[in-house]
């Protein structure tokens, strides 16, 4: 009860964070809006991609907004490291709150600014002329699967931080997780179109999961495989929330 | 009665290479305030952390009102409270919002949460600003947020680390003034860290002084300043030189350890200059010497400290300073 009631407070904070500030935000958004503005329509024209019957840049948009929100959620890691810095994590781990309340709160707090991301992004698709399934429920899921899995990229971050000594170190590290969990998944293009090996490193990527349920739910209808993917999420987040917290003790000391 | 801190032979060793502490055992008793005076890098703030449950010692025992910080870690979690020596407040909140979210975590309920951030507000003298971001806050104001998050649970114990480090003297002040109110009210004990003479002099009970590790002296500021041997009180006479005989009479006195002959004037090493005046003065008169001019001269603290760590404080104190600020830079 109290670990939850303090992940619940922490997700409050950066509620309140983005409320005084959201520049940041609104900075982010433009590049994910680059990509269904200007590369979808135009690699859309060329029809070489098998999307079924969905345009390209509707094809592409849950992909987009997947790969911004994990961004946002993976240089969440950043706010770590610099909480590190300054005393805010010292004084954190003096309170009564668990360890582990923390770590998986703070991830899952990244979930607050992934969402408002997703905010931004979906009325400039609904502009752009990208067509989404009218239906509330699978839109209130969908946002929940993008909440849930940015608290498991979010973890990812925190382990890495734990091992980074430097802010500087960090940025470039983060660019160098994101690309290629965007690249090797099926935000861009279906699985079945990569070489085996990609295909097989995207079978194990939660970035394709991720994508491959929200695109079901906004984009397609076809949600025969949301178990599956809800599934792998979980396992995903879990996996993490583990390894950061136990990695954890190496950011404090 | 539990004592408020307890340490035996604490020792850390970081990577197995760097000794931050080398056997410290101290205590300190419930309600006092204590400070722990040294210069940058002698293993303050690894002390305090391992106090404050943060890390866990090499070997040795600590315990925190009878608990130990190692195995009995949330427990003491409960009792205490801590300011770190960087900044601990979110600055793109409000002053009022951070103490909302601390005030959540400590567990404060509900129907209080109001009225103790009201109160902690008022203590600290943050009511006019509590709704501006922290960011338009001085370092002073900061601080002092700071100090009103550690009040929110009446504490059993408070932990500081360097609480006025890179403050100007004026607030520093009101920092410790609104510090001592709270001490007294609550009966709160004070463990602080510091490496100004000045502060740990002015406002602690007890002092231990550490340097390279280790505790090298305890007391009270009076007491370790005692301990140099005494202090001086230099005369300077009118008209004639004293005679011989009467220095002789005047080492023979209880209350003198030594007396020097310096021009025209005396100096007399004594146990307690303020008791020693008094006296003085009166066989002075007797002896019907009259005089232009009494100062004391009192060892400092630095003094206390160039004995027991063969260094001084405040030379090291001066680059520790630069190299904080430049921490800070560099770290926005």
């Amino acid at each position: 009860m109290e670990s939850l009631r303090n992940m619940l407070v922490m997700i409050e904070l950066e509620v309140r964070r983005l409320w005084h500030d959201r520049t940041e935000m609104y900075t982010r958004a433009i590049q994910p809006i680059l990509w269904l503005a200007i590369y979808g329509p135009v690699m859309g024209r060329i029809r070489g991609i098998p999307t079924g019957n969905v345009p390209y840049t509707d094809f592409i948009t849950p992909g987009v907004i997947i790969q911004s929100t994990t961004f946002v959620s993976i240089f969440y890691g950043f706010t770590i490291v610099w909480e590190r810095d300054s005393g805010i994590l010292k004084k954190l781990l003096v309170t009564p709150a668990s360890r582990y309340s923390i770590v998986i709160g703070r991830s899952m707090s990244s979930g607050v600014r992934a969402l408002f991301q997703l905010l931004i992004i979906l009325p400039v698709a609904l502009v752009i002329g990208v067509r989404f399934i009218p239906n509330p429920a699978y839109f209130m899921l969908a946002f929940i699967i993008v909440f849930l899995s940015s608290g498991g990229f979010a973890a990812i971050s925190i382990l890495i931080a734990s091992f980074m000594k430097t802010r500087e170190r960090f940025m470039g590290i983060g660019q160098a997780i994101v690309m290629p969990l965007f690249f090797a998944s099926n935000a861009l293009y279906p699985i079945q179109i990569m070489p085996p090996v990609l295909r097989e490193f995207s079978s194990i990527n939660p970035l394709s999961y991720v994508v491959d349920a929200v695109r079901g739910l906004i984009i397609t209808g076809e949600i025969s495989n949301l178990p599956l993917d809800i599934v792998a999420i979980t396992i995903f987040d879990v996996i993490m929330f583990i390894a950061a917290s136990v990695s954890f003790r190496r950011i404090i000391e | 009665m539990d004592l408020a801190v307890h340490v035996e032979d604490l020792v850390k060793i970081y990577d197995g290479k760097v000794k931050a502490l080398d056997g410290v055992s101290l205590s300190v008793e419930p309600g006092k305030s204590f400070a722990l005076l040294g210069p940058n890098g002698a293993g303050k703030t690894t002390f305090m952390r391992i106090l404050t449950t943060q890390i866990r010692p090499t070997s040795g025992r600590a315990s925190v009102f009878g608990f130990d910080v190692v195995h009995e870690g949330d427990k003491v979690r409960r009792l205490i409270s801590y300011v770190p020596q960087e900044m601990s407040v979110w600055t793109d909140i409000s002053g009022y919002e951070n103490l909302l979210i601390y005030s959540k975590i400590f567990g404060v309920p509900k129907d209080k949460r109001e009225r103790i951030i009201g109160e902690v507000l008022e203590q600290m003298g943050l009511t006019d600003v509590k709704n501006d971001l922290v960011r338009t806050y001085s370092g002073g104001m900061i601080r002092r947020l700071e100090i009103a998050c550690a009040m929110l649970i009446k504490p059993r114990i408070m932990f500081l680390d360097e609480p006025t480090i890179g403050l100007d003297p004026g607030a520093r002040k009101s920092v410790w003034e609104r510090l001592n109110v709270f001490k007294r009210e609550y009966g709160v004990t004070i463990f602080f860290n510091t490496h100004y003479m000045d502060e740990a002099d002015l406002y602690s009970d007890e002092i231990a002084i550490i340097n390279r590790g280790k505790i090298v002296a305890r007391g009270t500021a009076e007491e370790l300043k005692r301990s140099l041997g005494g202090e001086m009180i230099i005369l300077e006479l009118k008209g004639t030189d004293v005679k011989q005989e009467i220095i002789q009479e005047l080492r023979n006195t209880d209350f003198v350890l030594n007396v020097f002959k310096e021009g025209r004037g005396l100096s007399i090493l004594v146990k307690d200059a303020e008791r020693a005046l008094p006296q003085l003065i009166d066989l002075m008169k007797n002896w019907n010497i009259s005089m232009e001019r009494i100062s004391i001269s009192k060892p400092t603290l630095d003094d206390v400290f160039l004995k027991y760590a063969g260094e001084r404080l405040e030379g090291k104190e001066r680059i520790g300073e630069i190299m904080h600020m430049r921490r800070m830079i560099k770290g926005g």
